[in-house]
């Protein structure tokens, strides 16, 4: 069985997050980045299917060079081999184009199973597991708390609104969208990260994937018009005096507002 | 030639960093202190899992056959979070000193137990009486008359003694020397146990650059979150200049332990030497900042409750482990104007106070 895992390299969560020039995303420059949280679990899923049994697990990112650390960094922890798609084509596509690349992998690798996080701390936008099971027509679960593996399917159980929990079973080849706190995430160890070095990691291009005229940022449907730090409010006012006096200045300024 | 940490040392380092981070909490560090041991074999094994204890190991023994240029880093990791757990003594110290001796049945024996994470060593040094965590401990290397002697820890007498630090366990041990224990003699004893020494310095003064590194991190917390007549303390030069110093007397501490640990590594002629100038300066860097983060804290640095004493603690305990600042003046000064390297202890008697 082949489990894919696909990873996005994030800043790290400690990072001072400045603007860019042209107030279209972060300033990248001179900062630390790391594996998406939501990610870790979904590696951690899948090395427990190798751990299981017979599975090669494939993690896949896309991104600069700086990449290569977290598909290192995923490579420690277990898993067998990398595919890095490293194009400057591809860097800022959209939700929808980085479903298509990512897409493309899969079906290029085969996989039986693909792992992805729920979201990306970065952008949040859950956008693109559902959207990469859309383009190869396979079933998918979103806030995936746990999975129990078969022959031919997956059952999983998912998170509903309000602690509720579903449990859904999925025919293989699907993909699994995993959420935080679904398992305890292993660590890389120092011997893994050494072995890493021998794994293989394949360096692709769009146009070896077959979806340079479809993907990358030259054909994006969304772009970012503006992202910003919102403003720091001054409006806050703190009453003074005895209890009685706040109390009667609170009333007042609520009967100001309109408010009874 | 290249002085940069290759990307694999970096991502080492980083690993660990990131392991003691969930791992190795403040609530983990200030439970240990209520515990009887201080020590957490839990934890012990989950550092072994990734590989630490074994990172001085040959393959061949289960371990990871790596450099102390390597170790350095993970080491600064380990001040950064007051691990006080044998890291020291065991894979610094003790691991490479078994490998190195000739008794290759006590490398055979030890050094996989070491790497797995299932057996603790102690080390006694010549620059002070105590011991740490003899308590713990399945093997404890010290020497008698001119030998160097690896002593099952049930056949040694350890008599606990106190220290500033709670996360400290220190002994001072007797045991009646024995051949079968003996693993070195004359001058192959010498070579041994004044490469453990600065094995052992150099590991404290990395941790002291974690030490330091984490009291200014929390310094520039602090004075840029409390404000003194509507502005952040941190924004007056009396306060900031103070800490940026301290900034200052990191990276110059740095150099020197990097540059250590390179001499250690290769075993250089120098290496003494370097070594000394590594765990003064750090001393200097990490005593200098615990006294500095207290004074820009102001008084809530005084309290149980804040975090800060838990690295003035280690800032202090640190600079007495492994030869203190004196003892590496003396050595240094005995290189430096009289050309020699130091070959005996300069008539520094250690004794407990």
């Amino acid at each position: 069985m082949k489990v894919m895992v696909c990873l996005k390299q994030v800043p790290h969560q400690d990072a001072r997050l400045d603007v860019n020039s042209d107030g279209t995303w972060i300033q990248e420059d001179n900062i630390k980045f790391e594996i998406n949280s939501y990610d870790t679990y979904a590696i951690e899923e899948a090395l427990r299917l190798k751990d299981a049994g017979d599975a090669e697990v494939v993690v896949v990112s896309i991104g600069p060079d700086r990449v290569t650390q977290a598909l290192r960094t995923a490579l420690g922890m277990g898993a067998d081999r990398a595919v890095h798609v490293n194009d400057a084509a591809a860097q800022g596509a959209d939700a929808l184009g980085t479903a298509k690349i990512l897409a493309a992998v899969a079906k290029e690798e085969g996989a039986d199973v693909i792992f992805t996080g729920l979201m990306a701390d970065d952008d949040n936008a859950s956008a693109i597991p559902p959207m990469v099971a859309e383009l190869l027509d396979m079933p998918s679960a979103t806030g995936v708390t746990a999975t129990e593996i078969s022959e031919a399917s997956i059952k999983v159980e998912r998170e509903l609104e309000g602690g509720a929990l579903e449990v859904v079973e999925l025919p293989k080849p699907c993909l699994i969208a995993i959420q935080t706190g679904a398992n305890q995430v292993r660590y890389a160890s120092l011997k893994g990260i050494m072995q890493a070095k021998k794994k293989p990691v394949d360096v692709k291009t769009l146009a070896d994937l077959g979806v340079a005229d479809s993907a990358g940022h030259a054909h994006n449907k969304a772009t970012i018009n503006k992202i910003s730090v919102p403003a720091k409010g001054d409006t806050a006012e703190i009453l003074e005096g005895s209890t009685d006096e706040i109390v009667t200045q609170l009333v007042g300024k609520i009967k100001e507002l309109g408010l009874l | 030639m290249e002085f940069n940490f290759t990307e694999d040392q970096i991502l080492l380092r980083e690993t660990v960093r990131d392991f003691l981070t969930g791992e190795c909490s403040l609530d983990h560090v200030r439970a240990l202190w209520e515990s009887e041991s201080a020590r957490s074999p839990e934890f012990w094994q989950k550092f072994s899992e990734i590989g630490v204890p074994g990172l001085l190991i040959p393959e061949a023994f289960g371990g990871l056959g790596m450099t102390e240029i390597d170790f350095v880093g993970v080491m600064v990791e380990v001040g950064r979070a007051a691990l006080a757990e044998p890291v020291v003594s065991t894979a610094f110290v003790a691991a490479p000193l078994i490998r190195d001796c000739e008794d290759k049945a006590l490398a055979a024996l030890w050094l996989p137990k070491i790497a797995t994470g299932e057996a603790i060593v102690a080390v006694a040094q010549p620059t002070s009486p105590l011991v740490g965590d003899v308590h713990i401990a399945d093997l404890v290397i010290a020497r008698s008359g001119d030998s160097l002697y690896a002593i099952p820890a049930s056949e040694v007498t350890a008599t606990a003694q106190r220290s500033n630090d709670p996360s400290q366990k220190l002994s001072t041990i007797e045991f009646t020397p024995s051949s079968e224990w003996k693993i070195a003699s004359g001058e192959a004893a010498d070579r041994l146990e004044a490469m453990a020494l600065d094995r052992g310095a150099l590991a404290c003064a990395a941790q002291q650059l974690g030490a330091c590194d984490q009291l200014i991190t929390m310094s520039v917390e602090y004075t840029s979150q409390r404000k003194q007549f509507g502005v952040p303390i941190g924004s007056f030069q009396a306060v900031k200049h103070q800490v940026a110093n301290l900034k200052v007397a990191l990276e110059y501490a740095r150099s020197h332990v990097e540059r250590a640990a390179h001499s250690v590594a290769i075993d250089a002629p120098t290496r003494s030497v370097d070594v000394s100038m590594a765990k003064i300066s750090a001393g200097e860097a990490a005593l200098k900042a615990a006294e500095t983060s207290l004074q820009v804290h102001g008084a809530i640095g005084y309290t149980w409750e804040q975090d800060l004493h838990v690295w003035m603690r280690r800032a202090w305990t640190l600079d007495l482990a492994w030869g203190e600042t004196a003892w590496h003046r003396a050595r240094l000064s005995s290189a430096l104007f009289e050309d020699t390297l130091p070959t005996e202890n300069f008539g520094y008697v250690p004794s407990l106070a």
